[in-house]
């Protein structure tokens, strides 16, 4: 990423965090949907590491998680560490396959939830939560995904539409818009 | 270049990874009391004033969402609720005449039981929910500063909510009843007999009273009420009387009785709560001096496994 548009993209990542992270604890932490919560702010790390790649993702979910520990009194690192991973996962999956699907948010989201989900039970169970895997907490997580799939797409929708403006131009994607509009061929090959 | 890049993302996410891991162990192998509590509470002292204004400005949002939801549940409550007043009003009249003997006699026998009204409460609005699946914390925006302490009792007007398990001066973190480091002494209906409410293990929803004795009577639709200090030695964070939860089954295979509750409390839907605060030398100042010296597994001493529950420090 050069230089000039890191500054930009930064803001606007700190920006939308701080908007997602008090939405996430203001109102959706407090609405139950099939008697548990939708999860944004895993979402928000998953598509910026699906957007701008792996170390944005990373870096990003760090201090979202670090700000979610903080703010609410949790245990230091944890969150932090599970969203780490997830926004570096999103951003590698970015590199190395760029999936252009209709339905590839659908499914980074999905992903993304059940590995944050699953995660932090784990996590919890390792730092001495006493409770044993039960077919409740499957319940908990296996909802929590559907709900996290609902809120998905017009997650990445707002994710996009707030990143879009400040993100480098990829050589990639311009190649491929490009013959996607020329039928497949430039002008001049055909010639 | 490619090979610097993949250094460099790699070195990134590396750092990141071991600078979590870090805070990790260093923030739970500390004390309540250690460096990094201290920096998460100068945060939330920052970030409160910030979180209770978005917290308002987006209630209208919240409230349309809830509206929803209420609405679908209410026609089905509706029935249900007409039956339980009934019911209540029943109980209602048995219970005043109970209410009559009960401080006729404590009059009689001088007993020193700190009940509610020996409390101050203190109305606090819940600023923070924790977002993740185990919904055992909330954060509160009365602190120090109003005079809340560790340990300090919480309740809404269901029923008790929690207790404070960290107090900074312009906010608390309350543990809910379904946190897992929670337990409460705790009595069914009219009964004498005292168990410990405790969340159910693998269920974050609900709570079993445990160590009951055999011959303990329990029905489903009873309720469960705090029993306050049963032995002196044995303090109870609690004040007796605060409704906790309603039994839904009994569990008979074990050695001690034990109940599955259900919380009255809707933890998932709090809003407004009361911290039952007391003055220093009370049993919430005291307990937070008492060493953690009991250990698990004491039987039936219920109070006990309050306090071990309440000196228990799991972190988050």
């Amino acid at each position: 990423m050069s230089g000039s548009s890191a500054g930009p993209l930064a803001l606007r990542l700190g920006a939308l965090a701080l908007v997602v992270v008090f939405f996430q604890i203001g109102v959706v932490s407090e609405v139950p949907v099939f008697g548990v919560n939708a999860e944004l702010c895993a979402l928000m790390v998953a598509f910026s590491g699906l957007l701008c790649g792996s170390m944005v993702g990373a870096v990003c979910g760090f201090a979202v998680g670090l700000f979610i520990d903080l703010a609410l009194l949790q245990t230091l690192g944890l969150t932090s560490l599970i969203f780490t991973l997830v926004g570096y996962w999103c951003g590698r999956l970015r590199e190395l396959r760029d999936p252009q699907g209709a339905l590839t948010p659908l499914l980074v989201g999905v992903s993304a939830s059940a590995l944050s989900l699953i995660g932090y039970s784990l996590m919890e169970f390792m730092l001495g939560v006493d409770s044993p895997v039960s077919f409740q907490l499957l319940r908990v997580i296996v909802l929590g995904v559907v709900v996290n799939a609902i809120f998905a797409l017009p997650m990445w929708a707002l994710t996009r539409r707030a990143l879009e403006a400040a993100m480098p131009e990829d050589p990639r994607r311009r190649r491929r818009r490009r013959a996607y509009t020329t039928g497949g061929l430039s002008p001049l090959t055909k010639a | 270049m490619y090979d610097k890049t993949v250094r460099r993302r790699r070195a990134v996410l590396a750092l990141l990874v071991v600078l979590s891991l870090l805070l990790l162990t260093a923030y739970f192998g500390e004390a309540p009391g250690g460096r990094l509590h201290a920096i998460q509470r100068d945060f939330l002292t920052v970030v409160s004033p910030i979180q209770d204004g978005a917290n308002k400005a987006l209630k209208p949002v919240r409230d349309l969402f809830s509206w929803f939801g209420n609405t679908l549940h209410a026609k089905s409550q509706l029935a249900q609720a007409l039956k339980q007043t009934e019911r209540l009003r029943r109980e209602l009249a048995a219970a005043q005449e109970g209410k009559r003997a009960y401080h006729e006699l404590l009059a009689l026998s001088h007993l020193d039981q700190l009940g509610v009204d020996s409390y101050r409460p203190v109305a606090a609005t819940v600023i923070d929910k924790d977002p993740n699946v185990w919904y055992s914390t909330v954060v509160i925006d009365k602190g120090e500063s109003s005079g809340v302490h560790r340990n300090d009792p919480v309740i809404n007007e269901e029923g008790l909510v929690g207790k404070v398990a960290q107090a900074a001066p312009d906010g608390a973190l309350v543990e809910l009843l379904t946190n897992s480091s929670m337990g409460v002494s705790a009595r069914i209906g009219t009964s004498h007999a005292t168990g410990l409410v405790q969340p159910k293990v693998g269920d974050p929803n609900d709570l079993l009273l445990g160590y009951l004795p055999s011959n303990a009577q329990a029905n489903p639709g009873e309720y469960v009420v705090t029993s306050g200090t049963v032995t002196p030695q044995y303090p109870s964070l609690f004040p007796p009387g605060l409704l906790i939860g309603q039994v839904t089954s009994v569990d008979e295979e074990s050695a001690y009785k034990s109940v599955n509750v259900h919380p009255v409390a809707n933890l998932h839907d709090l809003d407004i709560v009361q911290v039952l605060t007391a003055g220093a030398g009370s049993r919430a100042a005291n307990l937070d001096q008492l060493p953690a010296t009991l250990q698990a597994g004491q039987g039936p001493s219920t109070n006990g496994g309050e306090q071990l529950a309440s000196t228990q420090q799991v972190g988050g």
